[in-house]
């Protein structure tokens, strides 16, 4: 176990860098100026030529890329040219928030998701397994923008139930959590009733059936912890794509968390800014699948730990 | 992990559902609920200030914002008149290359420091060090050294006259802090909470959500009469007008012209339309055929219905230019607009030759400005009206910017659509940096080559002459023959729009977009 | 959002290719009604996009100023947006762009990925731990975030759009048809042509990538509905499509200033997105449904 840990661990190294290398790429390979795009319409010739020193943008690529690697490194991901604050203070504040949107959203994903699955398939092709399993088709389509302005429209806007942006109290976090949280909810409910219904047909089921145990045991007891297994995984990986989706919801709900620093940032031509938090969604995401896979190698015996992790 | 429709009921509850959902929307708004504290004035602006640091300012929020807390030598009031602040009173040598201010006495900065002379240079000089790098050090460009020469006595040196650098030194930008707080600090580090001398002190910004500040029980002027003021960063205007509107917000910033009439229809609140100083134009590359021939250029400003992209466009707030520059600018003259005749249009440009016709390239921007691509849109098609066949280019703004910065010989644009704030009020800024020869790219910001003689003549002396009625004059006569020339289309000057609880009274509007509040009270 | 899908077509049981099995499949999708409702949706979106000028009532692109931000009415159907242009034609118009990028996207997809995935899970090594390292490094990046990337280096409009989902998609082809591959390689037909004489390359896209072509389909389906809604994602954002192209998405990031004076903007495009989506995401359901014998 230890050893498959290890390897997974030692396999995400050229990931990492890779990302890194990808990262650096975003700015350097920029159409036109980034010196000009960093300085502005109404900049001088003398101010471009200084921004250009300053970032360094006069070096050649593979000098650049040391000192990129190197302030990597030494956790500096440069200053933001928009508020000239340091690029890790910018994401340390936003990140905060984003991880409880995306916490909030998974807990709302999981406990509809799942719910509505076990429910649907114990009562298999019932008015509630057909019409939450539309509901889960709809909610996989929606556009999440288009969602989350709708939500605000009625619910902000009309009813004046929920603020309709920005952060404070809890009534702040319902419709951006709500809006993130539903395709993840949706799927959730998908897989698990599919996962259900198969645990349902195996062996073991039926013998706990002809042991006379209730339905109620049989579902709880024995089906369900079978059947989490490969829920558990999409919920490991719907978190990091949470993480990432972020960027469409914050945008909508004034969020203050990473994904709008990301479409600021883009927007502004935010360069520092744009690698720091592209680095950061990316690295979590690379954590979170190494620890998705670790987990799902100990609740299923079934996987040998010499392979790759790639089954 | 089948999904059928079994029956059809589902889909009735479904679309039930979206029924319902659509007659919500339909269902007028539930009245604004009043939840306003007295002593606190809350204020929705719509984007967050990207620093407060004097060197690391550029925007009309961080300015708004910023106002409140540190102040600069001299104020600038909303007509364009020059008043003392943190300088009691200035003079210059006979020709007006040594400036000298005298430094309010008794006024201490919000951690008990004294402001003197010395506090002061500090501040200057680190605004136009160059590895503080300041984006708008260019306002002290000329200024060649910066002493202290007495307690309140401050020196400036210029390396040769320059006209407006009064109006520089008005810049919300050049505010001045606590020494104090500059001490230790490296070139490149910045100052997070501003300590200034101003009506407000800094308590806390909460990045991503607001900035709340408290009053300056210590301040050299009147002292506000509103205890605690907040500003809350709101980037989606309908969120702001709600907030307005419950009066979560007691006044917001950047009203969308569309929803203007609605809110002022709303007997609580008060709709304000102000100018601003920006002016968009779409400029020719004046030394490519055939944009060389003026009847082409007067014929493109004559097929343009600039009223139409005003009211239809903009809710008529808006400006149709009437100068190079817009009116809140000193030097500014009303010499336009050129009227909307098709038919002149048609006429000049068959006289030029182009009695079938023209095909030309317009690059513009896209989410620059408000509406940019969409008056792109409109453009094209008054053009297309008279026989100018364009075609709408769009780019990332990076590289738009390099693309509309070639030197001329390798320039490939033919006509490009750009804004200019004129942020220091004085058309030397609006008119020197786009207009004069010596600007043309790459050494300046002249991207469409105007060029004439004389107008460089009037703005290189209107630079260095320190009468204001002579440079006045000046300006007159370089704008009338900027306009006659058409080196653009002139199409209008962008303006604000803000709003406010009717409760609330005494804020101050600027053209430069500030809202300022310490005027500000409460009407019971 | 129907990426997790993926792993669920790998699950496909490989099939060997007949007549007789299309007809099979095809009875199935046709006896499972909820993929005949999305075969009907994608249908009427097609015919939409095909027939755009007949159906559309206006020009998608000529302005009005005077008769901006009108509500639906009989001369307008959707009403105008902010321009004065006609909602419903820009609609139909947008048809075709969304369907566009869908197809066109997945299929940078299929024949980047499908071949990578090939290569890799054919001749195993080196060369496969080297391909494998690079899909890793383009998964690291969650959901959208590697279309937002792509898009953010080579600029805005319809035609990167389309490159940035492509290349999003590679990694999902790539390993999808490397797992087949893998599986297909330890068959007794690949030995048979090996002994019959047949070259590598001939042996891949002759004998083992038909026999993958199942997953390939059905996760082609759910990458068309993804491609939409990353697409929309990145219009919506300002990253794509750019004026006057009336694409979805742009149409909705547009219309969303309106949305107190004029919800109908953001609500009709957002719909139409859905039920495109819809309709890709029930015939790609159904044909996994029809291609996997376990649930038959």
């Amino acid at each position: 176990m230890y050893q498959y840990i290890a390897r997974r661990l030692l396999l995400t190294v050229p990931v990492v860098f890779g990302v890194a290398v990808i990262v650096f790429s975003i700015v350097r390979f920029l159409p036109g100026d980034p010196a000009r795009a960093i300085a502005g319409v109404q900049a001088t010739p003398e101010f471009i030529e200084q921004v250009r020193v300053r970032y360094a943008l006069d070096e050649p690529l593979h000098v650049q890329f040391g000192l990129f690697l190197q302030g990597v490194a030494r956790g500096d991901l440069g200053r933001s040219t928009f508020t000239r604050r340091p690029v890790t203070t910018e994401i340390a504040e936003r990140f905060p928030r984003t991880l409880l949107l995306a916490s909030v959203s998974l807990a709302i994903a999981t406990v509809l998701g799942v719910g509505a699955g076990i429910v649907s398939a114990t009562r298999r092709n019932s008015l509630f397994d057909n019409a939450s399993m539309f509901i889960a088709l709809v909610g996989v389509a929606a556009p999440v923008f288009w969602l989350a302005l709708m939500l605000q429209l009625l619910f902000a806007v009309q009813l004046r139930w929920l603020p309709a942006t920005g952060m404070g109290s809890w009534r702040h976090v319902v419709l951006p959590a709500v809006t993130l949280g539903s395709a993840s909810a949706a799927l959730m409910a998908r897989i698990t009733r599919s996962s259900m219904l198969e645990v349902l047909r195996l062996d073991f089921i039926t013998t706990a059936r002809a042991k006379g145990l209730t339905e109620r045991v049989i579902i709880y007891k024995h089906a369900l912890k079978n059947a989490l297994i490969p829920v558990v995984t999409v919920l490991g990986l719907q978190f990091g794509i949470l993480l990432g989706g972020a960027v469409l919801t914050e945008t909508v709900f004034a969020w203050p968390g990473v994904g709008r620093l990301l479409v600021d940032a883009i927007l502004r031509r935010d360069y520092p800014v744009v690698q720091g938090t592209v680095m950061l969604l990316a690295l979590l995401f690379v954590l979170i699948n190494l620890v998705v896979d670790v987990i799902y190698a100990y609740l299923d015996p079934r996987i040998h730990y010499q392979g790759g992790g790639e089954e | 992990m089948r999904t059928t429709l079994r029956s059809g009921l589902t889909t009735v509850v479904a679309l039930s559902l979206a029924a319902l959902f659509l007659f919500l929307l339909g269902c007028p708004a539930e009245t604004a609920e009043e939840t306003v504290t007295r002593d606190t004035l809350t204020i929705a602006i719509g984007a967050e200030p990207e620093s407060l640091d004097p060197v690391n300012m550029t925007s009309a929020p961080a300015a708004t914002v910023g106002e409140h807390v540190i102040e600069r030598l001299i104020y600038m009031e909303t007509d364009g008149s020059l008043v003392p602040m943190l300088a009691e009173s200035w003079s210059a040598n006979a020709d007006s290359t040594v400036w000298t201010f005298n430094i309010r006495q008794g006024v201490e900065f919000h951690d008990g420091e004294p402001l003197n002379a010395e506090a002061v240079a500090i501040n200057l000089r680190r605004f136009v060090d160059p590895d503080v790098g300041a984006a708008y050090a260019f306002l002290l460009g000329s200024v060649q050294e910066i002493t202290a020469v007495g307690e309140y006595e401050l020196e400036l040196r210029l390396a040769q006259p320059f006209a407006p650098i009064l109006s520089h030194l008005s810049h919300s930008f050049i505010g001045i802090v606590s020494p104090a707080q500059l001490e230790g600090l490296s070139p490149s580090d910045a100052i997070e909470i501003p300590v200034g001398t101003g009506p407000y002190v800094m308590n806390a910004w909460n990045r991503g959500e607001s900035i709340t500040m408290s009053v300056n029980d210590n301040y050299w002027g009147n002292t506000p009469q509103i205890e605690n003021l907040v500003f809350n960063f709101i980037p989606e205007a309908s969120a702001r007008i709600v907030a307005l509107e419950t009066g979560e917000a007691d006044a917001i910033m950047a009203v969308p012209p569309q929803d203007a009439d609605r809110l002022d229809a709303n007997p609580d609140i008060d709709v304000v339309y102000e100018t601003s100083v920006r002016t968009i134009y779409i400029s020719f590359n004046n030394v490519r055929e055939p944009f060389t021939d003026r009847r082409v250029r007067l014929a493109m400003n004559h097929a343009i219905d600039k009223q139409a992209i005003v009211d239809g466009l903009f809710g008529g707030n808006a400006f149709v230019a009437d100068a190079p520059v817009t009116s809140a600018v000193f030097g500014h003259t009303a010499v336009g607009p050129y009227e909307f005749d098709p038919d002149l249009a048609r006429e000049l440009l068959a006289e030029a030759g182009f009695a079938d016709g023209l095909d030309v390239t317009i690059h513009h921007p896209t989410g620059r400005y408000p509406l940019d691509a969409t008056v792109a849109e409109a453009v094209q098609d008054m053009l297309a009206d008279v026989g100018v066949n364009a075609t709408l280019e769009t780019m990332e703004w990076s590289s738009y910017l390099a693309f509309t910065a070639q030197p001329p010989e390798s320039a490939e644009y033919e006509m490009f659509m750009l804004g200019w704030g004129t942020v220091t009020l004085d058309s030397d800024y609006g008119l020197f940096a786009l207009l004069h020869t010596q600007q043309w790219n790459p050494n300046g910001n002249n991207r469409g080559f105007y060029s004439n003689e004389r107008v460089d003549e009037l703005l290189s002396a209107a630079r260095v002459e320190t009468d204001p009625a002579t440079r006045e004059e000046m300006y007159a006569e370089a704008i009338q023959l900027i306009w006659d020339d058409a080196p653009w289309i002139f199409l209008y000057n962008e303006g604000q729009i803000n709003a406010s609880r009717s409760d609330v009274g005494g804020l101050i509007h600027h053209p430069l977009e500030n809202l300022s509040a310490w005027d500000a009270f409460f009407i019971d | 959002m129907s990426t997790a899908t993926a792993t669920d077509a790998t699950q496909v049981e490989q099939k060997r290719k007949k007549t007789s099995e299309f007809r099979e499949v095809l009875k199935h999708v046709v006896r499972n009604r909820a993929a005949v409702a999305g075969l009907a949706i994608i249908g009427f979106f097609l015919i939409v996009a095909i027939f755009a000028p007949y159906i559309a009532t206006h020009s998608p692109t000529q302005t009005s100023l005077v008769s901006r931000l009108q509500t639906p009415s009989a001369e307008h159907l959707l009403g105008t947006d902010e321009l004065g242009r006609d909602l419903f034609s820009r609609m139909v118009f947008g048809s075709r762009i969304s369907l566009n990028i869908g197809l066109i996207s997945t299929l940078i997809g299929v024949v980047v990925g499908v071949p990578i995935g090939a290569v890799s899970g054919f001749y195993g090594g080196k060369l496969d731990i080297i391909t494998q390292r690079f899909i890793d490094i383009m998964i690291a990046f969650p959901g959208i975030l590697l279309a937002i990337v792509v898009v953010t280096v080579l600029g805005v409009g319809v035609q990167n759009v389309m490159i940035a989902t492509g290349i999003a998609s590679v990694p999902v082809y790539a390993r999808l048809v490397r797992g087949s591959v893998l599986a297909a390689k330890e068959q007794s037909y690949v030995a048979a042509a090996r002994a019959a004489g047949l070259g590598d390359i001939s042996i891949i896209f002759k004998h083992i990538l038909p026999n993958c072509l199942a997953p390939i389909i059905v996760q082609s389906t759910f990458q068309i509905a993804t491609a939409i809604l990353w697409a929309a994602g990145l219009g919506f954002l300002g990253l794509g499509a750019q004026a006057p192209t009336p694409e979805w998405g742009a149409i909705l990031s547009n219309g969303r200033a309106y949305i107190r004076v004029a919800h109908h903007l953001t609500t009709y495009p957002g719909l139409a997105i859905l039920f495109m989506v819809l309709g890709f995401n029930l015939v790609g359901d159904g044909l996994r449904d029809a291609l996997d014998p376990k649930t038959r």
